[in-house]
């Protein structure tokens, strides 16, 4: 599983990504979720990534979000 | 030998029943051991009786009945899987079943009107038994018992009831209970196949570990004049039924089954009523329609698992060692392919060509296969019925792509079709092999011909290498040092060995110099390039559980 940064242009796609959301009650969301999960899972198509992933996710779940704010300094940083 | 003197009518069947004779102990004769007592004659115990007869091994079989199947028109298992046909092929009966039986390799996913995925299974199918063949349970449960008959080796006892079995090192003793009254019968090795509720197993105090399914389903076998492909139909979401999943599916005599899914709390006694059963049906099939039902039959899932599928002297096969959703239909298909896995062992232990350690392989093969079909199963019903609104949201999503996107079709699960259980962890195996072979044609019959006879014997089918000119013969002699293998040569000639050709050759990848051995349950033992003698004798050492340096004795 990568994690270091891969998607061009960051905020352009979380713009997108919400703009995808715009207009659907909490119902809909969870669906296009759903939809956008299983396409996404299908573009990697690599049993190991996508266990890993499943796992990160699961993993971040409850999580403080001092560690996730940390991230995102550190990704700053980077760049 | 028994007959069958009479018929019982039912749902428009007309089914056999057998005689009960007075066993011989109870009418004045010696207390005898038996070489194998096989309990319970259902699909896995008719199998096994059917299997041990055509390697002319005597057996004992006793059921606490008098008939084939479940009193009232319920067949339970309806598909029979190529493996099964196989097996079925080598016992004998398979042509009965295919001219009886309907032959299908089409599946279909429908929503509505719409087909959202559909698979067929016969292309790249090597055999000469097709994917699948419907009939109802009780008709292979007949043609085993006319066939086991025909054979005349097992003495079949009707309404004999087990109700306890104890074991010492040697043998095992049996009570038995019939209309005449008990007795006691002793056993070299006892099968348990009595199915779900084992009194052996629970007699002896081994744990299954049970785990009932929530979900709720109602069988309608139904005969219905309207024309529709013979297909494996299955909707996740049916219209027709609240929305809920259905399985439509023809077997024999134009009986189709058909499978509704129930609301989770559903009452089994409400769904099951004739009225709500044809009103269901009439949703389904329509208003001008005419049917007939033939059988109604509400169940819920269990699944459980024998920790060992062998304790001392006895063996359990079928239902009485393992049970899983009927999801696939690998229930029925296991049982019949853990009596083909245990037959050819049972026979090499009793003819002494094998210790008595081959048998501990039954368990070791086929109790991850069982797992193996739990797990399936167990994925399929969760699919079928989400337990959270998120597993909802998930398949809904899943249903939702896969009109447009055929990634999405292959995670659709109403069902993966049994297919045979690769043995490739087992302690038999030269390297990672052992799956099952295809019943491919070869010369002028097929694999599995080359399996009959008396006794079990390995096949090695060895394509020659032009280079070494010697082989054939030191492959021959392999087998006249007695070890239980029939060796053959492959596409080339090569005396002094029997000669194959055929269009299954190029199925097998056989390349000069490569030899398959394998074993009685057309389960691959070892592939071997560059095959030797020496090879050879390793692999069936192994395959035996016996020393290589063993090139035994026996005539
Ligand atoms: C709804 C449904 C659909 C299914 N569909 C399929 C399918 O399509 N394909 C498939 O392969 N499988 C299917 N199955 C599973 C299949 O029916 C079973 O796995 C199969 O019947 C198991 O066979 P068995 O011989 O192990 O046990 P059983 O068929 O249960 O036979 C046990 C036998 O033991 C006898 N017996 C019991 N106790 C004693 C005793 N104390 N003494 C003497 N005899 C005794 C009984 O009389 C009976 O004959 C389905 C099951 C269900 C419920």
């Amino acid at each position: 599983m990568r994690t270091d940064p891969n998607i061009p242009d960051p905020d352009g796609f979380y713009e997108a990504l919400l703009d995808t959301h715009a207009g659907l009650s909490i119902e809909e969301s969870h669906a296009l979720n759903a939809r956008l999960v299983l396409l996404l899972a299908n573009q990697i198509g690599d049993a190991a990534v996508l266990r890993a992933c499943l796992a990160a996710a699961r993993a971040s779940a409850g999580q403080n979000r001092d560690t996730a704010s940390r991230d995102t300094q550190n990704r700053e940083t980077a760049r | 030998m028994t007959g069958s003197s009479a018929r019982v009518q039912t749902g428009g069947y007309d089914l056999p029943v057998y005689d009960y004779v007075r066993p011989p102990e109870l009418a004045g004769g010696p207390r005898r051991r038996y070489p194998v007592v096989i309990v319970g004659g259902g699909l896995s115990g008719l199998t096994a009786a059917c299997d041990l007869a055509c390697r002319g091994i005597e057996a004992v079989l006793l059921d606490e009945d008098d008939t084939i199947g479940v009193r009232g028109a319920s067949s339970r298992g309806i598909c029979y899987a190529q493996k099964s046909l196989e097996i079925f092929d080598r016992l004998g009966i398979y042509q009965r079943i295919r001219d009886k039986g309907i032959t299908w390799s089409v599946g279909k996913v429908v929503e509505g009107e719409e087909v959202l995925y559909s698979f067929d299974l016969a292309p790249g199918s090597a055999s000469a038994q097709p994917p699948f063949i419907n009939i109802q349970q009780f008709y292979v449960e007949w043609f085993l018992v006319d066939r086991i008959r025909e054979l005349g080796r097992t003495d079949l006892r009707w309404k004999n009831r087990v109700t306890a079995v104890r074991q010492g090192a040697e043998h095992a003793v049996l009570s038995v209970e019939t209309p005449d009254g008990a007795y006691e019968i002793e056993a070299d090795w006892v099968v348990d196949a009595t199915g779900l509720a084992s009194p052996i197993r629970d007699g002896l105090g081994l744990p299954t570990h049970p785990e009932r399914g929530e979900d709720r389903w109602c069988i309608s076998d139904v005969r219905f004049r309207k024309p529709l492909p013979t297909e494996r139909w299955t909707w996740v979401e049916a219209p027709f039924n609240e929305n809920r999943a259905v399985w439509q599916h023809l077997m024999a005599d134009g009986v189709w089954r058909i499978d509704y899914q129930m609301a989770p709390n559903a009452d089994p006694a409400e769904v099951s009523r004739t009225e709500v059963a044809e009103a269901r049906l009439r949703a389904h099939l329509g208003p001008e329609v005419e049917f007939e039902v033939v059988w109604v039959g509400p169940y819920s899932y269990r699944t459980h698992l024998m920790d060992d599928f062998r304790c001392g002297r006895v063996l359990f096969i079928g239902d009485a060692a393992h049970v899983m959703s009927p999801f696939g239909a690998r229930g029925g298909n296991s049982g019949i392919q853990d009596a083909d896995n245990l037959g050819w062992k049972l026979a090499l232990v009793l003819r002494g060509e094998a210790p008595e350690s081959l048998l501990d392989s039954f368990d070791a093969e086929r109790r991850p296969a069982a797992a193996h079909n739990i797990k399936v199963t167990s994925r399929t019903g969760r699919f079928l019925a989400p337990r959270t609104e998120m597993e909802r949201i998930i398949r809904k999503a899943v249903l939702d792509l896969s009109t447009e996107h055929p990634f999405a079709r292959l995670l659709l699960n109403t069902g993966r079709m049994s297919a045979p259980f690769r043995y490739d962890a087992s302690p038999l195996n030269t390297g990672a092999e052992g799956e099952a072979v295809p019943n491919v044609r070869l010369g002028e019959g097929v694999l599995s011909d080359l399996l009959r006879g008396e006794g079990a014997a390995f096949v090695a089918l060895w394509a020659p290498d032009p280079a070494q000119p010697g082989l054939a013969a030191a492959l021959q002699a392999v087998a006249e040092r007695g070890w239980p293998v029939r060796v053959f040569a492959c596409g080339a000639e090569a005396q002094p060995l029997p000669h194959l050709s055929g269009s299954g050759m190029g199925l097998l990848g056989l390349t000069p110099g490569t030899l398959l051995l394998v074993r009685p349950d057309q389960h691959l033992a070892a592939r071997i390039r560059d095959a030797d003698p020496a090879a050879l004798e390793a692999a069936l050492a192994r395959a035996l559980c016996r020393a290589p340096s063993d090139a035994l004795a026996r005539a």
